[in-house]
């Protein structure tokens, strides 16, 4: 079901889990897209000596993709903030998945606030932040 | 009775989550606790008054604080007013034995907590700076683990005849409730809490699966 309007929206209510794309020729090619250098984005064996467990994912890519979600599941939101804590790098060529709930209604102002979480295959947090949207009342 | 033991709201740095909103989504989840405490950290929230919250949800809710050591995060529980002025909660560097030590005189109980993270656990630091003394209760499941930070924590508490608690480390309102720690006595206040904790009468629990 799609969100149209803030009636649509109930406390606990989850949005459609996300399957971002984390291979290592997307995070390369966003990137190279961003200009931003640094062999962390781009090899496995160089992130490794950076200390990284592998290549890591842009941090706005996954950004982005919190974002898309939040699109997919309500169409006219406006995306008022998105603030993620990076508990762990997403690694590249992982499997991970986003999932969002919603945590809070403010059916006055129209602003839903989400919890987002983004998990590996292994289950394990390694982003997690809130976005406040605002739906049509 | 089973509480959560290690949670931050939106007064931590790094918490999301609004103390009302906790209570909302254990009580129309259903989640199996029966309360939480508010560890923020490096500092203890004296002004909040959430007894009314916790009254309108049929809920525990009590505060701690997260303090940082060069051993990691330690949880402090059976914080007064006269242990805030005993040490600076806001430091980052506060000496582990000083803070047993203090805690203990206080009346407080300090539970070094994701004992098996890098860095911020204290099992990073003992091969390095040596077991510390004075230490008697970890937390062993933590909501934000990864890897096997858990499986070290409980090990080595095991190893060295270390109680275990649970809390979720829950920064946004849906990672809360995720570990906790189960007591026989019936807990309704931070005095009892300590009581439990200091006779040993619990057990850790993880819901994470």
């Amino acid at each position: 079901m799609t969100i149209a309007t803030i009636g649509d929206v109930e406390f606990g209510i989850e949005l459609p889990t996300f399957e971002p794309d984390t291979s290592l020729a997307t995070g390369t090619r966003f990137a190279d897209l961003i200009s931003w250098d640094g062999v962390r984005f781009r090899d496995h064996e160089g992130a490794k000596k950076e200390g990284f467990q592998g290549a890591i994912i842009p941090g706005i890519l996954n950004q982005g993709y919190l974002v898309a979600m939040i699109h997919n599941w309500a169409p006219p939101a406006e995306v008022v903030s998105v603030d993620t804590v990076f508990r762990a790098p997403v690694i590249a060529d992982d499997s991970h998945s986003i999932t969002g709930v919603v945590t809070d209604i403010d059916e006055e102002d129209g602003k839903v606030e989400i919890d987002l979480t983004v998990t590996n295959d292994k289950d394990e947090t390694r982003v997690f932040g809130t976005a406040v949207i605002r739906l049509p009342t | 009775m089973i509480l959560d033991l290690h949670t931050h709201s939106i007064k931590s740095d790094d918490g999301r989550a609004k103390v009302e909103n906790y209570c909302q989504w254990i009580r129309s989840k259903e989640l199996p606790i029966d309360g939480f405490v508010l560890t923020e950290h490096r500092q203890y929230d004296v002004e909040s008054d959430y007894s009314t919250l916790a009254e309108k949800n049929g809920l525990v809710i009590l505060k701690g604080s997260e303090v940082e050591t060069e051993y990691g995060h330690v949880l402090v529980f059976g914080v007064t007013e006269a242990l805030t002025r005993a040490f600076d909660f806001s430091r980052i560097d506060l000496p582990l034995a000083m803070v047993i030590e203090t805690c203990e005189a206080h009346g407080a109980v300090p539970v070094p907590c994701h004992p098996g993270r890098p860095r911020v656990g204290m099992f990073a630091h003992t091969e390095e700076l040596g077991i510390p003394a004075g230490v008697k209760t970890v937390e062993i499941y933590n909501g934000g683990s990864r890897e096997n930070e858990d499986q070290i924590a409980i090990d080595n508490a095991e190893k060295l005849g270390y109680r275990g608690t649970g809390g979720s480390d829950s920064h946004i309102v849906s990672h809360v409730g995720r570990c906790a720690t189960e007591f026989s006595a019936d807990i309704r206040d931070m005095a009892a809490l300590v009581s439990a904790l200091q006779a040993g009468e619990f057990n850790a629990v993880t819901f994470k699966h």
